[in-house]
């Protein structure tokens, strides 16, 4: 009894020093639940979770393309159109849900495949091709609406829901698709590649990685998460936006960052991805719940970023 | 971040202002004023209001007979001074500005003044700078009327969400509303920014909700919030608690249809762009002016909906 | 003799390994001291201690007053991006009127340069420079701070023997004037030649200080803890069919109708000058870069120009020469590394076998003795040899038919090179064939069956390994050609 306590507090100490990002998460948490009465209540943090869903699943997708020394700046416009172009299949073409639900998934990996076509091929950096993409998506998106929102499918629209009551689909979807980053991550081919590619582009090439073809891969793949997310996003308001997530690539580059990822390349995980995304959820939650003036919010959620990168980086620097 | 943002509204704009060209926007000429081009710089289209200005003004241009052409800013105010920049030496009579923020719109309405071109102000205001026409709704007094309206609805404590911080309709709104607190027996609990944004209006209200059980109300600065707030409250909105929104958009319109939004404050875009087209080609034409054009808002409720139907 | 510097009792520990264990150490004026040691004995961690990169968690450094401390670090630190004479100059740029004086910049680096006897222009970016050549500017940019020490971390690692001894004699001319050298190297011939006196390291400690004189045997007994018989244990068969043909290939104004086969079970080792382009024929072999004409053949299939990944099916491999630039991802462990060539090979349905790959790293690492904490070490925490027997090792466990070595045991220790060799010997005799490129001539001659000598982009002969001299590769590799 007394070696397994022992055991487990190692353990807890072990993963707090490996992830920077999660220690100030604790903090975090700590503050607010002094500060705030209601913070620490489960359905509260059932609504951080959800809260956290969006911006996770966008972040994942984006910790391959960061992991692998790009930088995705469309994933926010690409889930609009995913979204826009699954309410609309249903709504104006009148197409079945689950169909109208595939369009879209397929509109956020084609978006990210021409992501991957002109880093690859066009050799454009990553930063205007897919700035490029940003402008053309959202734009795609007011196209599409003709500037006002549209109804989702019912599919979507459950999505956004509860599976059962205090059991909200996004929460769960997030974790699976924390669970599938990390499996991608970890155990895959194309995962294994994103490494070496950003760590050192022409090392991987020369040991016989098709960098060409792996980067199609890991675009089609943030494009693909940025479906899902804006499927998530727009199956909460039960309505996909035109305006919806402007903005949200960089609350996702900043999730992956705060995770312990380095913009360099070569560096990142899913469970600092997911901590990163938690810490700008339970953030923006606990600003609310204390009530704090919107013009201090930006400031402070500035700070927190910094903080918590900074924090990281300190750990590195200690070892 | 901010320079990444401009860099990537930067470009946004260009390709908007491609697809704008693209599609065409003004009508094809017939009758007097075929030659009389008119330019409309909008503040931003990602928001259905801003869509029905703008078929408001096409349509009214299309009854007149002149060439009218769109462009979008995307709410970037300086991205709003070039573009009217351009209009002056496109070559168009008249120009009107819907301005990102009225504070902000002086260097834009100089830029016109210089090239002698007369200048319509709509929705929004210049504060600083000439303008031959100003056509607007009254967002100060329509954010009082939200208030009167909320205290009808209910009493007891309420939140109000407010939209991005410091743009002017979340000023005039805000203002407004607060005014119009005095005359009712609801209290704000709450303040919280949410963007004019409806998922962040979901989220900010979820939030409030954990510290604020017990609400009876929510006032929020645009529709697109107050919906959001409405998907958070679930089954309560419209029972124990009542959402007032603000401009009348169709979801907006079809909530109180619902009765899940006790009232919208419709402002009329449609008559907004309708009256700023027919103030600039009066000016374009060197005919007189009404200075100052005041564009009715109305409160919608349930009793009237119907005639807010399109 | 007055004493420049003075360490006493350094240890440093990094997690994982004790990299210093109580050294001392001291520089005299007017003498070369040569650091001695294995990969991973500790002599860059004790160069970086004393240049106050690092902190020792004990023992102190003292300087004598008025001397500075000029380093030439293992691991190049020019900005490729930047010229020759920006990069002579960083941080220091001869000023007019507070803007940089650009011309006067390109006069100081011509004579600089000069000294070196580096033929290059000044204003050519750093990056088109070749590993070599970049290591004489680095030593040009030391040499003109006047430092009263100068410490060299393995400088001729990757010079060719005339620059070798151009840097000894640049040496010899300093430390008369009254520097003092630190000098490390794995190449003994060099120590012979300079060193007034030598501190051999192991595991993290002093082990001795031999006096200059002492003999080549005396020193490998101390340093590795054991004689070494033979070091080049090359042991030649009967050669089979021929697997790798290259055939009249040119590259417009790099090389020009090279032709060369290497049979099954043959070491070919490529000698040349630097500049000579055997890198740059093997890269093209490889498909790395592209090339004009001419056509390569693995076991009688053509390959496709420029594409690495049909080169690699075909059965053809290359160790890289640049071991920071092309061979490893430094953000990566070691484990991952070795299985970099493998990956594809030991995934199924996507999905790579992990316990495979990390059984294979393992033997590996132990075969080739890398020096690490652990397969999850960051592979930029290894000693300068320890990466290079990462690199030579993931190509190792990929078994390609035909492997080419750029290079190989750049920076290796004596005992470590011995390692390569038998794994050398071991590939040929299970039917597979070498391309042995290298600046080293005793290891060219001592390793390879026959030698291809290359100068000025072109084959200038072939010669038989057994029984020739280093004089005559050097007659074929400084042949001129009537263009
Ligand atoms: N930053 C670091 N973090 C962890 N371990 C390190 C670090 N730097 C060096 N080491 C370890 O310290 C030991 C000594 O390394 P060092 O680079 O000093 O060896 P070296 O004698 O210069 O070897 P070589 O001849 O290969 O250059 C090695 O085991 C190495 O792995
Ligand atoms: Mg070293």
């Amino acid at each position: 009894m007394t070696t397994a306590t022992a055991r487990t507090g190692v353990d807890a100490r072990k993963i707090l020093s490996e992830n920077g990002a999660l220690g100030g998460l604790v903090v975090l948490v700590v503050a607010l639940s002094i500060l705030a009465p209601t913070f620490l209540s489960t359905q509260n943090l059932i609504n951080v979770g959800v809260q956290a869903a969006v911006v996770a699943v966008l972040a994942f997708g984006s910790t391959f393309v960061i992991v692998s020394g790009g930088i995705d700046l469309s994933v926010g416009s690409v889930a609009a159109l995913s979204a826009m172009v699954g309410a609309w299949s249903s709504a104006e073409a009148g197409l079945p849900g689950p169909v109208a639900l595939l369009l879209g998934l397929a509109t956020g990996v084609a978006a990210g495949l021409i992501n991957g076509a002109m880093v690859s091929f066009g050799r454009l950096p990553a930063f205007i091709a897919t700035l490029a993409m940003l402008s053309i998506a959202r734009g795609l998106t007011l196209v599409v609406s003709q500037g006002t929102p549209l109804a989702t499918p019912d599919v979507v629209t459950f999505l956004g829901s509860n599976l059962v009551p205090q059991v909200p689909l996004p929460l769960l979807i997030m974790l699976v698709f924390f669970g599938i980053t990390g499996f991608v991550l970890s155990r895959t081919y194309a995962g294994r590649s994103m490494y070496a590619i950003g760590g050192n582009e022409e090392a991987a090439r020369l040991s016989g990685i098709d960098v060409r073809r792996q980067k199609l891969v890991i675009y089609a793949l943030s494009g693909l998460f940025a479906a899902v997310a804006g499927m998530l996003l727009a199956g909460r308001l039960a309505s996909a936006g035109p305006q919806a997530a402007v903005g949200y690539e960089l609350d996702a580059i900043a999730a992956v960052v705060i995770g312990g990822a380095s913009l360099s390349g070569g560096v990142g995980r899913a469970f600092g991805t997911l901590v990163g995304a938690l810490v700008l959820a339970v953030l923006r939650n606990g600003l609310n719940q204390l009530q704090v003036s919107p013009f201090w919010q930006q400031v402070v959620i500035g700070v927190v970023i910094a903080l918590a990168v900074l924090l990281d980086t300190l750990r590195r620097r200690s070892r | 971040m901010n320079l990444t943002r401009r860099a990537a509204l930067a470009a946004l704009s260009v390709t908007t202002l491609a697809l704008t060209a693209a599609c065409g926007s003004g009508a094809s000429s017939s009758g007097g004023g075929a030659d009389i081009s008119v330019g409309l710089a909008l503040s931003t289209l990602n928001n259905p209001y801003f869509v029905e200005l703008k078929q408001g003004a096409e349509e009214a241009a299309a009854e007149l007979g002149v060439k009218l052409t769109v462009v979008d800013a995307q709410n970037d105010a300086t991205n709003q001074v070039n573009q009217v920049q351009t209009f002056t030496t496109q070559g168009v009579k008249a120009i009107i500005i819907n301005p990102v923020d009225s504070k902000q719109a002086g260097p834009a309405a100089k830029a016109a003044e210089n090239a002698s071109i007369p200048l319509i102000a709509v929705d929004r205001t210049v504060d600083d700078g000439k303008v031959a026409s100003e056509v607007t709704s009254d967002n100060v007094q329509g954010g009082s009327l939200a208030a009167i309206e909320l205290g009808r609805a209910t009493s007891g404590g309420v939140v109000h969400l407010q939209g991005i911080p410091g743009a002017s309709a979340t000023r005039d709104r805000g203002f407004g509303f607060e005014q119009g607190l005095n005359s009712g027996a609801i209290k704000v609990v709450a303040s919280q920014p949410a963007d004019f944004d409806r998922a962040k209006g979901l989220d900010v209200t979820t939030n409030l909700l954990q510290s604020n059980p017990d609400l009876k109300g929510v006032f929020a600065d645009n529709d697109e919030m107050a919906l959001g707030a409405i998907k958070a409250l679930g089954d309560r909105a419209g029972k124990d608690v009542h959402v007032v929104g603000f401009d009348g958009t169709p979801d907006g319109i079809k909530a109180v249809e619902d009765g899940t939004m006790a009232a919208t404050i419709a402002q009329q875009p449609k008559v907004l762009g309708r009256q700023a087209v027919e103030q600039a080609v009066k000016a374009a034409k060197g005919e007189t002016v009404q200075q100052v054009v005041s564009v009715e808002v109305k409160v919608v409720t349930k009793k009237n909906v119907a005639e807010f139907k399109k | 003799m007055a004493e420049l510097l003075r360490a006493e009792g350094i240890t440093k520990r990094f997690t994982g390994a004790l990299a210093l264990d109580g050294v001392d150490f001291a520089v005299n004026s007017g003498e070369v001291h040569v650091l001695l040691g294995e990969n991973g004995a500790g002599k860059s961690t004790l160069v970086k201690v004393l240049a106050g990169v690092y902190r020792p968690d004990s023992g102190s450094v003292r300087v004598a007053d008025g001397v500075n401390l000029a380093v030439i670090y293992q691991e190049l630190t020019l900005v490729p991006e930047l010229s020759v004479a920006e990069n002579l100059f960083l941080g220091r740029p001869p000023r007019r009127f507070g803007v940089v004086d650009r011309a006067r910049m390109l006069r100081d680096a011509v004579g600089l340069l000069a000294r070196v006897g580096l033929r290059v222009d000044p204003a050519t970016p750093v990056k088109e420079l070749g590993i070599a050549q970049q290591q004489m500017v680095e030593i040009a940019r030391a040499l003109d701070l006047n430092a009263g020490v100068l410490v060299l971390d393995e400088p001729t690692a990757v010079l060719t023997d005339t620059e070798t001894d151009r840097l000894l004699e640049i040496m010899a001319e300093i430390r008369d004037q009254g520097v003092g050298l630190v000098f490390i190297t794995h190449h003994l011939d060099e120590i012979r030649r300079i060193a007034d006196r030598v501190t051999v390291l192991r595991d993290g400690r002093s082990v001795g200080v031999l006096p200059a004189g002492s003999s080549v045997e005396q020193m490998i007994e101390l340093m590795v803890g054991r004689a070494i018989s033979e070091q080049y244990p090359r042991r030649s068969q009967e050669p089979g069919d021929v697997l790798l043909k290259v055939d009249s290939l040119t590259r417009d104004g790099r090389f020009t109708d090279v032709s060369f086969e290497v049979r099954a079970g043959e070491v070919v080792g490529i000698a040349g000058l630097v500049g000579a382009g055997r890198t740059e024929v093997v890269r093209a072999a490889f498909g790395v870069d592209h090339y004009d004409s001419g056509h390569v053949e693995v076991a009688g299939r053509r390959l496709p120009g420029g594409d690495v990944r049909a080169a690699m099916r075909a059965g053809l491999g290359l160790v890289p020469e640049d071991r920071k630039g092309q061979g490893l991802v430094l953000t990566s462990s070691v484990g991952e590394n070795l299985g970099l060539v493998t990956l594809r090979s030991a995934t199924r349905a996507g999905i790579v076998d992990r316990k495979r790959q990390r059984r294979h790293a393992d033997e590996m690492a132990t075969a080739l003795r890398v020096k690490t904490s652990g397969l999850d070490q960051e592979v930029r925490e290894l000693s300068g040899g320890n990466q290079q027997k990462v690199v030579i090792g993931k190509w190792l466990l990929a078994d390609p038919r035909v492997l080419v070595l750029d290079e190989p045991t750049r920076g290796v220790d004596v005992g470590a090179k011995v390692e390569i060799y038998e794994l050398i010997n071991r590939m040929t005799a299970a039917g597979r064939a070498v391309l042995l490129v290298s600046s080293d001539l005793p290891e060219v001659i001592g390793m390879s069956d026959r030698i291809v000598v290359m100068a000025h982009g072109r084959v200038a002969g072939e010669l038989p390994a057994r029984g020739t001299t280093q004089d005559e590769v050097m007659a074929l590799a400084v042949q001129e050609f009537s263009a």
